[in-house]
């Protein structure tokens, strides 16, 4: 069985004084591919902001291999648990820039430095091929932008990347396209994936398996 | 050197038909100005009257104590008036404007005092006041407009800073499009006159020597020294108080917390 990568312990998360779900205990494995399941408002969205370290947990702990957020540092944990919000916010005026921006931080820096084509091939996998590199991402359409926000996230090298909803705005070839990549990526890397979704049956396959948050849901108001 | 000419009672109050035009024409068409222009006329007459003994007690007594009480007024008052503008605000802001005025507004007329005019002592009143107040003026426009901006955006675009976060920005990093944008806003109206000055306006302080009779090649050395110490006070407490806002706004696992932020109503 391969190692765990990112471990969760009796996780609790709130919004304002309402508990969302309380004791969830998760291991993420490289090479797994993991689904959160459960209604609008169930925690969706908080848990994967919350594994991202974007808001504090009301209760629980987070591993990453053997280490926590205060021994690799904040923003090391980020680049290496990354996030991609179902809201695709562009940060620069070119396709090209936007792919690699992320390199510049911090915490990117003890990345290897790696071929300058892998941005454009991922692209061009993820049915992006007629986008050119000058394009200016606001003009591009939602699920373009979604697409171009996970390659973004990709060429950082992420042991464990949250999707929010990475489909919602693709049509079936499209999300086609990114399931085989992320599976391709993840696996080759023994990354794991935890995403947001509200795919079903056929489109749900590619999951390993599938937590449910009702199952975990606050007993009210704490 | 030619006297200047004294101004008698009389002179005040056809300076006040001035005003009081202006008030008539609003009246008139009903722009509501009529209250607010005449609360600013009595706030004019009554501040500067009080500034005018405030000023001659100072002058007279010349002691480093009764200066820096004023400097410590004035510093205040800046503060406050930085603070009130913008659109957003948090508890401990006026801590932030009050320490970057205090900081960049001394350190830098304390200069122009001692070091480039030289006088003797160097909290001479007679230079180091108005000094400090040209300092303090464009100052709190300048931290008073990087404030609003900052804070407008950090609560505007949210999304983009956490995004950033999330892929492992640094807070500062996070921030910086956000401090840039803000210095830059900040600097504008300084900028602005620095490029006009001695074209579209003859500054006040200039004017003022001038019409007190000095030559006015001298009035423009003091103006060049006038303009860079405004240019480097407004900048710096632009700066400061930016990165303190900053500071205060991202907590120690790089997180934006907007939790202090709260809207002001324009004051």
């Amino acid at each position: 069985m391969p190692a765990v990568i990112l471990s969760v312990r009796d996780l609790a998360a709130r919004a304002g004084d309402r508990v969302l779900f309380l004791g969830l205990d998760l291991d993420l494995r490289g090479g797994e591919v993991v689904a959160v399941r459960g209604p609008s408002g169930s925690g969706k969205t908080t848990l994967l902001r919350t594994l991202s370290l974007l808001q504090d947990p009301a209760a629980g702990t987070i591993t990453l291999g053997d280490g926590d957020a205060a021994t690799l540092g904040w923003s090391a944990w980020r680049r290496r648990v990354c996030l991609v919000p179902q809201l695709p916010v562009m940060l620069t005026g070119s396709v090209a820039d936007e792919v690699r921006h992320a390199l510049g931080y911090r915490a990117s820096r003890d990345l290897p430095s790696r071929d300058p084509g892998r941005g454009r091939r991922l692209l061009d996998e993820l049915r992006l091929a007629d986008i050119a590199d000058d394009h200016p991402p606001d003009e591009l359409s939602v699920g373009q932008r979604q697409r171009l926000a996970l390659v973004r996230a990709l060429l950082l090298d992420p042991d464990v990347l949250l999707l929010d909803e990475p489909t919602s705005a693709l049509d079936p070839d499209a999300a086609e396209a990114l399931r085989e990549v992320v599976r391709r990526e993840v696996s080759s890397r023994a990354a794991a994936v935890l995403l947001v979704t509200h795919d079903s049956g056929r489109a749900m396959r590619w999951c390993d398996r599938v937590v449910d948050l009702a199952d975990l849901a606050g007993a009210g108001r704490s | 050197m030619s006297a200047t000419i004294d101004l008698e009672l009389l002179d005040l109050v056809l300076a006040t038909a001035l005003v009081l035009v202006a008030g008539a024409v609003s009246l008139a068409l009903g722009l509501g100005l009529g209250r607010r222009l005449a609360l600013a006329s009595v706030r004019t007459v009554v501040q500067l009257v009080l500034v005018g003994y405030v000023l001659t007690y100072v002058f007279a007594q010349r002691t480093l104590l009764v200066v820096m009480a004023m400097a410590a007024v004035m510093i205040v008052a800046a503060a406050r008036a930085a603070i009130r503008r913008p659109s957003r605000t948090y508890r401990t802001a006026f801590g932030h404007a009050f320490a970057t005025l205090l900081l960049t507004s001394l350190v830098i007329t304390v200069t122009v005092t001692a070091v480039i005019i030289g006088t003797d002592p160097w909290y001479s009143p007679r230079y180091f006041v108005p000094l400090l107040g040209m300092v303090l003026g464009n100052s709190l426009t300048g931290v008073s407009l990087g404030l609003d901006t900052l804070l407008a955006r950090l609560s505007e675009q949210k999304d983009r800073v956490e995004l950033e976060l999330a892929l492992g920005a640094s807070a500062f990093e996070a921030a910086r499009p956000h401090v840039r944008e803000a210095v830059r806003r900040g600097m504008i109206p300084i900028i602005n006159s620095m490029m006009v000055v001695g074209l579209v306006s003859i500054p006040g302080m200039m004017t003022g020597q001038i019409l007190a009779g000095a030559d006015p090649l001298m009035a423009v050395k003091y103006q060049i020294v006038i303009m860079f110490m405004v240019a480097a006070s407004t900048s710096l407490g632009c700066i400061g108080v930016v990165l303190l806002a900053v500071r205060r706004l991202f907590n120690a696992r790089h997180q934006l917390d907007l939790a202090p932020l709260r809207r002001q109503e324009d004051a």
